[in-house]
């Protein structure tokens, strides 16, 4: 039994202490959700990443070494994060983790990678506090707080008789929750009057209730936080119960998936960008181009963040090549600290324009968009036109 | 090896978190009562202790206490679910029939909507940053072991005696049981309350387990997995929710390498526990122990 006990301990300490080489070709994680309600983003965050790993290698990879991406599902939920983000430490060594979706899913697993001494980079975490997790997390994905009066701006400007507001917000998703604060906020800096606020939820398909004070309420124009599937419906029923006025539509509203769901009805509502597929820098071009390529669609913002995280990581790989060191001849452990030093206090070119990473991993964007839906006659594809400055 | 408990430190864990809020559904159960509370009140015990873990209020009893106040998360977990369990049992258990798998239905979506209402719960983000008693997500094997083995002793011992044996008569003929002169709402809500008691502890423990804590721990879904572990791993023996668990939460994490197909070979392990094993995991094993004697009952 003893020398079953001091075996196993032998192994332990032998394990741990057995310097592990990085992985060839170099192996980045990605953990999106790419199943349950979430895959509706993790399938965009999966295709841009595709895209990036097949257009940064033909660039050179690092130093002719090119990368691989490793895929682990996430699910929708904390634990199906953490396992993920546990197999691509443990079991695929990876040399950075783009993930998860959710900043719910980020503040569950970030943690176990920020213990672990292995940079993520945060796709799609808009939330408060994400980049404060730990010293190896950092995020690419800016909150609204530039472009949400950019868009109230610019319905002021179609329209300059408005003066009564509607709010409306899903009050079950965090990055809606805190996009409608921003909105709020300027709103009143705008002059304008908040008539009425109402909560959904973004399970929600029937909005009778609160459309019906809307229209009681008598405003010109509604402000909303919500996602697709259930934004679409609201929109719709808005148009189709008589609502003439303004609709302005926050990121969530961002997604090619709104057309199928309100068609023709959508034609005119005024989103905020974080990204937009016809942005004109040379980065977000090559990226458009290739994504069209390989999928036969423009990509959505969530591909287009996905795509950022991965050239993120990347270039910053290759500046640690550049100071040196051969990253391919590299210590994980020893990489994943370099690593981790090249990718904060940097900025980066990419489909998002310039971003800049602080010291503490956090983002600034620099720009933003305001566009206009148009569906199209079938009334069930569309797109976003790009309203000028 | 320790790359395995790497990898599966944080599965093995949670199978044991997600067998005790099986249990937690088994006591009312074994009276016959459906009950989809438990995620509920895991919920509200997470709550408990992620406010007292990262609420400032809370600084001056954290600094205090030290590793104590984890204890004392647990307890007054325990006892804020007993008590609503109480709230929530006695009306709704004088009824016969499935009036407490409507009220517990609703409370869960009513403590939803406090939650995502409230300040103090951190909304739609919920609260981050718990504190960490355990480096490894393994070391929270210290927590929820201890607890599933009280709770299996207790089940086994329960079996044995009045108060359990009057459950079974009552899951097995309400109005029998009542003519043989047994309370039987008293009994349904101390079986119910014993389960909500038990699911509050399970949510204090886990919320530093978790990282984080807000309202989508306490889905609808998460009701439902948490009754279909009793329900594949089996009702009437104590290990039904541990071999449940194992199984359900296992299964896709051991089935990862198949990729996207791993959710389908998930379903059709579920269909095909549902049609073959009416009596569960645990049914399957004692009749493989004692052939013959099982099968007709199965």
């Amino acid at each position: 039994m003893r020398s079953i006990i001091i075996l196993l301990a032998a192994v332990l300490i032998a394990n741990s202490a057995l310097a592990e080489p990085v992985g060839k070709p170099i192996p980045i994680g990605i953990a999106v959700g790419q199943t349950t309600n979430v895959a509706l983003f993790g399938e965009e965050q999966v295709n841009g990443a595709k895209v990036a790993e097949k257009l940064l290698n033909e660039k050179g990879g690092i130093a002719g070494t090119p990368i691989k991406l490793m895929f682990q599902d996430t699910g929708g939920d904390e634990a199906g994060a953490i396992n993920a983000f546990q197999n691509l430490i443990s079991r695929d060594k990876v040399v950075a983790i783009v993930g998860p979706t959710l900043s719910q899913q980020a503040f569950a697993a970030n943690p176990i990678a920020n213990q672990a001494q292995v940079p993520v980079v945060g796709p799609s975490n808009t939330a408060k506090g994400i980049a404060d997790i730990g010293e190896y997390v950092s995020r690419i994905s800016a909150p609204m707080t530039l472009v949400a009066p950019n868009s109230l701006k610019r319905a002021l400007k179609m329209n300059p008789a408005i003066k009564n507001v509607a709010v409306v917000y899903a009050q079950d998703d965090a990055f809606n929750v805190s996009e409608t604060g921003i909105f709020q906020e300027a709103i009143k800096e705008l002059g304008l009057n908040i008539a009425l606020i109402q909560k959904t939820s973004v399970k929600d398909t029937d909005f009778t209730t609160q459309i019906t004070a809307i229209l009681g309420a008598n405003v010109d124009m509604v402000v909303m936080s919500c996602l697709a599937a259930d934004g679409g419906n609201m929109v719709k029923q808005l148009r189709q119960l008589g609502f003439e006025g303004t609709i302005v539509g926050g990121n969530g509203f961002n997604s090619p998936n709104m057309y199928p769901v309100c068609g023709k009805l959508c034609t005119g509502v005024i989103v905020a960008q974080a990204y937009s597929p016809k942005a004109e820098n040379a980065e977000n071009q090559a990226f458009a181009a290739a994504f069209k390529d390989m999928f036969k669609k423009d990509p959505a913002q969530f591909s287009a963040q996905a795509y950022t995280a991965v050239k993120v990581i990347v270039d910053a790989l290759n500046e640690v090549q550049a100071s040196g060191k051969d990253v391919a001849g590299m210590d994980l452990a020893e990489l994943h600290q370099n690593l981790n030093k090249a990718l904060v206090a940097s900025s980066y070119e990419t489909p998002l324009g310039e971003i800049v990473l602080d010291q503490n991993g956090e983002v600034t964007q620099k720009t933003f968009y305001v566009s206009q839906i148009k569906v199209s006659d079938d009334g069930k594809t569309g797109a976003m036109e790009l309203l000028p400055e | 090896m320790s790359a395995f408990f790497d990898q599966y430190g944080f599965l093995m864990v949670a199978i044991v978190q997600q067998a005790l809020l099986g249990m937690s559904l088994w006591y009312p159960l074994m009276a016959g009562q459906l009950s989809l509370a438990s995620i509920g009140f895991y919920s509200l015990g997470g709550y408990i202790a992620a406010i007292m873990g990262t609420n400032p209020w809370f600084a001056p009893w954290r600094e205090a206490l030290g590793p104590a106040i984890y204890p004392l998360q647990w307890l007054i977990a325990l006892i804020v679910s007993a008590l609503i369990g109480l709230a929530v049992g006695i009306p709704a258990l004088r009824l016969r029939g499935i009036y407490l798998a409507l009220a517990t239905i609703a409370f869960v979506q009513v403590l939803n909507v406090l939650v995502l209402i409230t300040d103090v719960t951190g909304g739609a983000v919920g609260l981050f940053g718990i504190p960490q008693p355990f480096v490894s997500r393994l070391g929270y094997i210290w927590f929820f072991g201890p607890l599933l083995v009280l709770a299996l002793i207790f089940s086994a011992r329960l079996t044995r005696t009045v108060a359990g044996r009057s459950f079974m008569a009552i899951r097995d003929d309400e109005l029998a049981a009542q003519a043989m002169g047994i309370s039987t709402t008293f009994e349904k809500v101390r079986a119910f309350v014993i389960g909500c008691a038990l699911a509050g502890v399970t949510g204090a423990m886990s919320a530093p387990f978790l990282n984080t804590w807000n309202a989508r721990q306490s889905s609808f879904d998460a009701s439902v997995a948490c009754l279909a572990y009793v329900l594949i791993g089996g009702a009437r023996s104590i290990w039904g929710p541990l071999l449940g668990a194992a199984l359900l939460v296992a299964l896709p994490e051991v089935l990862r390498p198949l990729k996207d197909a791993r959710l389908i070979m998930n379903g059709v392990v579920l269909v095909v526990a549902c049609i073959y094993l009416p009596q569960g995991l645990a049914g399957l094993l004692a009749s493989l122990r004692r052939p013959g004697k099982e099968a007709g009952h199965a």
